[in-house]
C-alpha cells in the first residue's frame, strides 16, 4: 500500500495528534485545563485533513469508486465522500467543546478520544475488507463508550453509557459472527471475493449467507438506529454530554451506513433481490416509530434522538431502492452528508442552551428567541432543514431520494409507497420541530434576561448555517459529489451477469 | 468431535447461553460475562471454519477479535466501577432516570 494514500494519512495524522495530546498533558508541570490548547490542535489537524482530501479530490488524483478492492483498505471516491462529511462533524463537535469542556476535568482524553474515534469511522469507508471493516468498527465504538460516560459525576451520563455499551458489544459480537459465517462460507473476508463466490454458492448453503446477511443487518442497524433495534439510541443520545450527542448522532450513525452501503448492499445483489423489501419494511417502520415517539417526548436532546432515528428511516430509502435505480445511493449519500450537519447543528445549539441554562427541558426553551437569538436560530434552522422545507439543503435530498421512489414504481409495486409514507412523515416530524420553534419565538419566559452565547459554539453554528442555507439555495455540489462517490452497480453486475437485475 | 458440525454446535449452543443470559440477567457484570460468551461462540466459528478450510486468515481474525473484545471489556468494567460508586449497586433496574 502507498504511504500518501487518504486513508493512512488520516490514520498517521490524526492518530499521532490524538496521542500526542495526552503525552503533552502528562508532561506538563502546571495544573489548571489547558482545553483551549488541546481543542486548538485538534481542530488544527482535522482542517489540516480535511484540506487533503478536498485538494485531491479537486485536483483528480483521487481514484473512482471501487468495489472490489484487492487489499485492505480503497482509496477511493466513496471513502472520501464520507470522510469529509463525518470529518465535518467532528471539527464542529471539537470546535463547540472549546466553550463546553470549559472548567471541566480531563480534556485531553476527551479530545484524543474524539479524534481516535474519528479515524475508526473514517476507516470504515475505506476498508474494503471485513476483517478491515471490523478493526475500525471497534475503533469507532470504543472511544465513544468512553465518551458517553465522560460526566463522571453525572448518573445520567453514566446510565447512558452502560445503555450504550450492552447494545453496542451485543452489535459487535454479532458482526464477528456474521464475518465468521460469510468466511466459513466463501473462505476469504475480502469483501469482493466473498461475494463473487457468493455468486456461485451451492445450493444448499444459501440458507447460511441469508442468515450471515441478516446478521449483518442486525449488527450494523444497532448503530444505525433502526427499528427493531433503536431502543437504546434514544437513552444514549440525551444522557451523553450532548457535544458527545452530535458525534453519536452524526458521526457514528453515518459510519453505519457506510458499513451498510458497502457490505449490506452488494450482498443483497448477489443473494436475492426479494431482500431489498426487507430494507424497505424495515425503513417505513424506522420512520414511523421514530416520528411517533418523538411527538411526546419532553427533553429536547430526546427529541433529536427520535427525530435521528426518523431520518436513518429517509436514507434507507435509498439503500433499499438501490438495485432499481442509480440515483437511489446518490439520494442516501446526499441525505448523508446533509443529516450530518443538520443533526451535529441541531445537537449543537442544544449544547449551547445547556451550557448557559443548564436544563434540557423544553420549558426552558421559552422565549429563547430573546434571550439567546443567534442559538435560536441556528436551531430553527437546523430543525427546518430536518423537516425538510425548502430552500434549506435537507428539502433537496429528501427531494431526490422521494422521486427516486415514485420512479421504480414500475419495476417494484412498493417504491411509491416508500415516498408516500415519507411525505407523510415529513409533515409528522413538522409537528415536533414547530412545537420546539413556537417554545422559542411565541412563548414568553418568566426570566427575559439576555444570555451570553458561548462565542466558539456561535461560530460552529454561524457555519453550520452558511452550509445548511447556502447548499440548499445551490445544491447542485454536492449531488454532483454524491453521485460521484456511489459504487458504480452497473459495473458490478457487469461481473455478475447471472443476477436478473430489472 | 472432530467433524466441523460439532464445532458449530457448540458455538450455538454458546451463543444460545449468551442471549439467555442478557435477557434474563440484571446484573451489569453478568450481561457482559454474556455479550464475552457471544463473542467466544463466533471467535470459536470462526476457527473451527478456519481448521475446516485450511486458511489460516480466520484464526488471524480471531485474534483480532479477542484483542479487541479484551479492550472492550475494559471501557465496560471502568463504566460499572463508576455506577458502583454513584449508585452502590450494579444492578440494571435501578438505572432507569432515563425513559419515555
Amino acid at each position: 500500500m502507498d504511504f500518501l494514500s487518504t486513508p493512512l494519512l488520516v490514520t498517521v495524522i490524526l492518530g499521532s495528534v490524538g496521542l500526542a495530546i495526552p503525552i503533552i498533558d502528562s508532561l506538563k508541570k502546571e495544573r489548571g485545563s489547558n482545553n483551549k490548547l488541546y481543542c486548538g490542535i485538534s481542530v488544527g489537524a482535522i482542517l489540516l485533513i480535511i484540506g487533503i482530501i478536498i485538494f485531491r479530490i479537486i485536483s483528480g488524483e483521487q481514484i473512482p469508486t471501487i468495489e472490489f478492492g484487492k487489499g485492505m483498505l480503497a482509496d477511493d471516491m466513496f471513502g472520501s465522500f464520507f470522510a469529509i462529511s463525518l470529518l465535518i462533524v467532528s471539527i464542529m463537535v471539537t470546535a463547540s467543546s472549546w466553550n463546553f469542556m470549559k472548567n471541566k476535568s480531563n480534556p485531553a482524553a476527551y479530545y484524543s478520544l474524539i479524534l481516535i474515534s474519528s479515524i475508526g469511522m473514517i476507516l470504515i469507508a475505506y476498508s474494503t475488507d471485513l476483517v478491515m471493516l471490523f478493526v475500525s468498527w471497534e475503533l469507532m465504538s470504543i472511544p465513544t463508550y468512553a465518551l458517553a460516560a465522560f460526566s463522571k459525576r453525572d448518573p445520567i451520563s453514566n446510565e447512558a453509557a452502560i445503555k450504550y455499551f450492552l447494545f453496542g458489544a451485543l452489535s459487535s459480537a454479532i458482526l464477528v459472527l456474521a464475518i465468521g459465517l460469510v468466511y466459513g462460507i466463501t473462505g476469504t473476508t475480502n469483501i469482493g471475493q466473498a461475494i463473487i463466490s457468493m455468486v456461485n454458492l451451492q445450493q444448499d448453503l444459501v440458507p447460511i449467507s441469508l442468515f450471515a446477511l441478516a446478521l449483518f443487518i442486525a449488527g450494523f442497524g444497532f448503530k444505525m438506529g433502526l427499528v427493531p433495534f433503536h431502543m437504546w439510541l434514544p437513552d444514549a443520545y440525551e444522557g451523553a454530554p450532548t457535544t458527545i450527542g452530535a458525534l453519536l448522532a452524526a458521526g457514528t450513525k453515518k459510519a453505519g451506513f457506510a458499513a451498510a452501503i458497502r457490505v449490506i448492499i452488494l450482498a443483497i445483489f448477489v443473494l436475492h433481490l426479494e431482500w431489498s423489501m426487507t430494507l424497505a419494511i424495515i425503513a417505513i417502520f424506522t420512520m414511523t416509530l421514530g416520528n411517533l415517539g418523538a411527538l411526546i417526548q419532553k427533553s429536547v436532546p430526546r427529541i433529536l434522538a427520535y427525530s435521528s432515528i426518523a431520518q436513518a428511516g429517509y436514507i434507507m430509502i435509498g439503500l433499499a431502492l438501490a438495485p432499481y435505480n442509480d440515483q437511489a445511493l446518490a439520494g442516501s449519500l446526499f441525505h448523508i452528508i446533509n443529516h450530518a450537519v443538520m443533526k451535529a447543528a441541531a445537537f449543537i445549539a442544544v449544547a449551547a442552551v445547556a451550557l448557559t441554562l443548564t436544563s434540557y427541558s423544553i420549558e426552558k426553551y421559552r422565549g429563547l428567541a430573546k434571550r439567546m437569538p443567534l442559538t435560536a436560530i441556528a436551531l430553527s434552522i437546523s430543525l427546518l432543514a430536518l423537516a425538510g422545507v425548502p430552500p434549506l439543503n435537507g428539502f433537496w435530498s429528501k427531494l431526490v431520494l422521494f422521486s427516486v421512489a415514485i420512479n421504480t414504481g414500475p419495476e417494484v409495486w412498493w417504491g411509491p409507497y416508500l415516498a408516500i409514507a415519507g411525505v407523510l412523515n415529513s409533515a409528522l416530524s413538522l409537528g415536533y420541530y414547530a412545537w420546539i420553534m413556537r417554545k422559542m419565538y411565541m412563548e414568553d419566559s418568566p426570566d427575559t434576561s439576555k444570555v451570553k452565547e458561548p462565542r466558539a459554539i456561535v461560530a460552529v453554528l454561524i457555519f453550520a448555517m452558511i452550509f445548511m442555507v447556502g447548499f440548499g439555495i445551490w445544491h447542485a455540489p454536492i449531488l454532483q459529489f454524491a453521485t460521484n462517490s456511489v459504487p458504480n452497480l452497473s459495473q458490478l453486475t457487469a461481473i455478475l451477469p447471472s443476477i436478473p437485475l430489472k | 468431535m472432530n467433524q466441523l458440525i460439532d464445532f458449530v454446535l457448540v458455538s450455538v449452543v454458546l451463543f444460545s447461553i449468551g442471549i439467555y443470559g442478557l435477557v434474563v440477567k440484571r446484573n451489569a457484570i453478568r450481561m457482559i460475562f454474556s455479550i464475552e460468551i457471544i463473542a467466544n461462540a463466533a471467535n470459536l466459528n470462526l476457527i473451527a471454519f478456519a481448521r475446516n478450510i485450511h486458511n489460516v486468515q480466520g484464526q488471524v481474525f480471531a485474534l483480532f477479535s479477542i484483542a479487541i473484545a479484551a479492550a472492550e471489556v475494559a471501557v465496560a468494567l471502568g463504566i460499572i466501577i463508576i455506577a458502583y460508586r454513584l449508585y452502590k449497586e450494579i444492578d440494571v433496574h435501578e438505572f432507569r432516570s432515563l425513559k419515555g
